[in-house]
């Protein structure tokens, strides 16, 4: 008996024992048989659920912390063609609920392309509607509303609307910044939806990726001056009856980019105005993007190459006659009449082309040329916006330059440039020689740290003294003239420009200008103001200089900057 | 009872031919006890690490809405405070521009004019799945891995 029990015990060890054995050994052979990578990938398929994160694009802020542009979650509505149970009354719903139309969702929903699982049949639902939506169809106890799903996702949205709209550019509904900041900085501020593996297993959770937020940006803009900018130039265009105009702000001293305005604005909520709204690309911020013969502003980088180079002193004189011969081309002054006797406060306060054309002549081509370039006419300025254009500056040897060029360009004829070019160049007369790099970036915000931007100069085209120079004699030029540019209690330097335009010569098209900066002793603002074709005056300090003294004192009161009188006081304590 | 009948009781025990089984037996069941509270204290970890994963998962998720949130509120607020809203909101207060002239400035000793915004606060921890502290998700034999070496450091 007990032998018989030995022996069944026996068996039953040895049949476990085969059991275990081919258990063991078919393990073994599936994991080296061929199929092996196949069902390693079949069982981490069950590890790891794909999950679509819609991190944030990063936000912009002016430089007092006011949003310009956030991010707002909206819905994106979608059927499930599948598990439809009533086609008319979702769109009817939809119909009701969003105000879609009836008849494209039921075709959506009835007629979907061949394959087609799934179509989107709203989107960008604000989430208001949307939750009202989801609650509606958690509701619906007839299940004729199954088959809506709804999904997530962030959207760009400015809150100022037009505001600033050149500067901050716009995101398409792919999440591509275009223009302005939006497309300079699209990388860093990033936020494109990302396919992520998030592990099913709670014991790896420190490996669910981790995907950052966009960076966020401050700019140096100032909301307040911007918004007065905009209106001023709104009022300027439509007084003077130009066709378009422009009106930037920046500190000379740093090259932050305070103010930057130009007339047609879109609606950054609403970019399908965009083709209603401009004409082409460089249309969107003039500012950066249009070059133009700027006219008489441009005397004052002349003025400042003829004191750097020694050809002359303020206290240099000459007679005008009226007329100047530059290769074998009459120049004559604006008003076509001689001015007799000048110093050279005089050439600026008048404004005389023969006397600049005698300068740059006086200079020569090389030198001439020489400061042209190491002011940047022709460089792009490296201003962080999407969409600068560089400009032209002939020089000789272009097949297209003439002996007659060194005269013309010498009072802004023959060369285009855009308004930050003239300002990065001005720069160097406000400070002291060296001219900065215009920026709007003032700092980044990434991993709760802000880390701030610095001035950056991008040379020193003339000297320290030749500066502060020109500076004294364009305030002065404007005092004497009694310029419409002039500020109570403030001293300004600057200079006006009235340019006709390039095949339109003969006609009354101009293109009037104002460059200006203050208090002359420390220089806190510089503005340019430019009014295309306007029609009350054709001058530029008719037009352009008022402009430019009612933005000074919007912009003395917004920045605080005391008159020069409470200032000395200051500084004398 | 006498010695003499106790002596016939250890000697029957040890000759008994079911001792060397119990001995058995018993070796098995303490192994088996072992294996088993072994398998207890680590089904304990185990599970705790899964609710604290889990609890994780939640608080990530949380925290992500609350962030979409906060945007959403962020924006929101953008818009009721944006320039244009405020500048009638002022002027049907019955507010007008300041001009230049309106303004007489005083020299205050001290004043400092304001900087631009600073947006972020350093002192916030990052948010992010690296900081999850060893406890939560090291296993029982990393722990005892962990503490045999610095118990070993410490000698």
């Amino acid at each position: 008996m007990r032998q018989q029990y030995a022996r069944r015990t026996q068996l039953i060890i040895a049949i476990m024992g085969f059991v275990a054995f081919a258990i063991i050994f078919q393990m073994v052979r599936i994991q080296n048989s061929s199929q092996a990578p196949d069902f390693l990938g079949l069982g981490d398929g069950f590890q790891y659920e794909w999950k679509t994160v819609f991190p944030d694009r990063g936000e912009i802020y002016d430089r007092n912390g006011h949003l310009l542009a956030g991010n707002k979650t909206v819905y994106e509505v979608t059927v499930d063609l599948k598990n439809v149970q009533s086609a008319e009354t979702i769109a009817s719903t939809l119909s009701r609920e969003l105000g879609s139309d009836y008849a494209t969702v039921l075709n959506q929903i009835q007629n979907p392309d061949p394959g087609i699982v799934s179509v989107t049949v709203a989107n960008s639902v604000d989430q208001k509607d949307g939750l009202r939506l989801l609650e509606l169809t958690n509701n619906d106890a007839t299940g004729d509303l199954r088959g809506l799903n709804f999904i997530k996702h962030p959207k760009r949205s400015y809150p100022e609307n037009k505001l600033a709209s050149n500067v901050i550019g716009y995101v398409n509904g792919d999440g591509l910044g275009y223009f302005g900041v939006e497309e300079k900085y699209n990388n860093i501020l990033a936020g494109n939806a990302v396919p992520v593996a998030v592990p099913v297993d709670p014991n790896k959770v420190s490996e669910i990726p981790h995907i950052p937020n966009g960076t966020t940006l401050i700019l140096t803009l100032n909301r307040d001056l911007q918004a007065s900018a905009e209106k001023i130039l709104d009022d300027a265009v439509s007084k003077y009856g130009a066709t378009r105009g422009t009106i930037v702000i920046m500190d000379p001293q740093t090259g932050e980019l305070l103010t930057m305005a130009s007339t047609r604005r879109m609606d950054l909520n609403q970019i399908w105005d965009y083709g209603s709204t401009f004409d082409n690309a460089s249309d969107y911020n003039p500012a950066i993007s249009v070059p133009y013969e700027p006219g008489s502003v441009l005397k004052i980088l002349t003025m400042a190459a003829a004191l750097d180079s020694g050809t002359v002193t303020p206290g240099t004189t000459y007679m005008d006659t009226g007329v100047i011969y530059v290769g074998g081309v009459p120049i004559q002054n604006w008003d076509r009449n001689p001015w007799g006797i000048q110093d050279m406060t005089g050439c600026l306060q008048h404004s005389l082309n023969v006397c600049m054309a005698t300068l740059s002549t006086s200079m020569g081509a090389t030198t001439f040329y020489s400061y042209m370039d190491k002011f940047g006419l022709g460089h792009l300025t490296g201003v962080d916006m999407g969409g600068e254009a560089a400009g032209r500056l002939k020089i000789p040897g272009d097949g297209d330059w003439y002996p007659v060029d060194l005269g013309t360009n010498a009072f802004g004829q023959g060369v285009a440039v855009t308004p930050i070019q003239i300002m990065t160049a001005a720069s160097a007369i406000a400070n002291h020689g060296n001219s900065v790099t215009p920026h709007v970036l003032y700092a980044t915000v990434r991993h709760e740290r802000q880390y701030k931007s610095d001035a950056v100069f991008s040379g020193s085209p003339i000297s320290a003294q030749t500066a502060d120079t020109l500076n004294e004699m364009l305030a002065n030029s404007l005092e004497y003239e009694g310029s419409m540019a002039l500020v109570d209690g403030y001293r300004i330097a600057g200079k006006t420009g009235t340019a006709q335009i390039p095949g339109e010569y003969e006609s009354d098209s101009t293109n009037a200008s104002f460059i200006g900066w203050g208090p002359v002793d420390d220089p806190k603002f510089m503005i340019y103001v430019w009014l295309e074709r306007p029609t009350a005056s054709i001058w530029g300090s008719e037009t352009a200089a008022p402009v430019f003294a009612q933005m000074a004192q919007k912009t003395i009161l917004l920045l605080n900057i005391p008159p020069d009188s409470v200032r000395k006081q200051l500084a004398q304590q | 009872m006498n010695i003499q009948n106790v002596n016939h009781l250890v000697h029957a025990y040890k000759i008994a031919p079911w001792r060397v089984q119990r001995q058995w037996i018993g070796a098995v069941l303490i192994v088996a006890i072992a294996l088993a509270m072994i398998s207890a204290i680590f089904l304990d970890v185990s599970s705790r690490t899964a609710l604290a994963g889990r609890e994780i998962l939640s608080l990530t998720a949380a925290i992500s809405t609350s962030q979409k949130n906060s945007g959403d509120l962020q924006t929101q607020l953008a818009l009721l405070t944006s320039a244009s809203v405020m500048e009638q909101r002022a002027q049907d207060l019955g507010f007008h521009a300041v001009e230049t002239a309106d303004m007489e400035y005083v020299i205050v000793p001290g004043y400092t004019a304001p900087e631009p915004k600073i947006l972020s606060s350093s002192s916030l921890p990052q948010l992010s799945a690296l900081s999850i502290p060893p406890e939560y998700n090291e296993s029982l034999f990393e722990w005892l891995d962990k503490k045999i070496a610095s118990s070993s450091r410490g000698r």
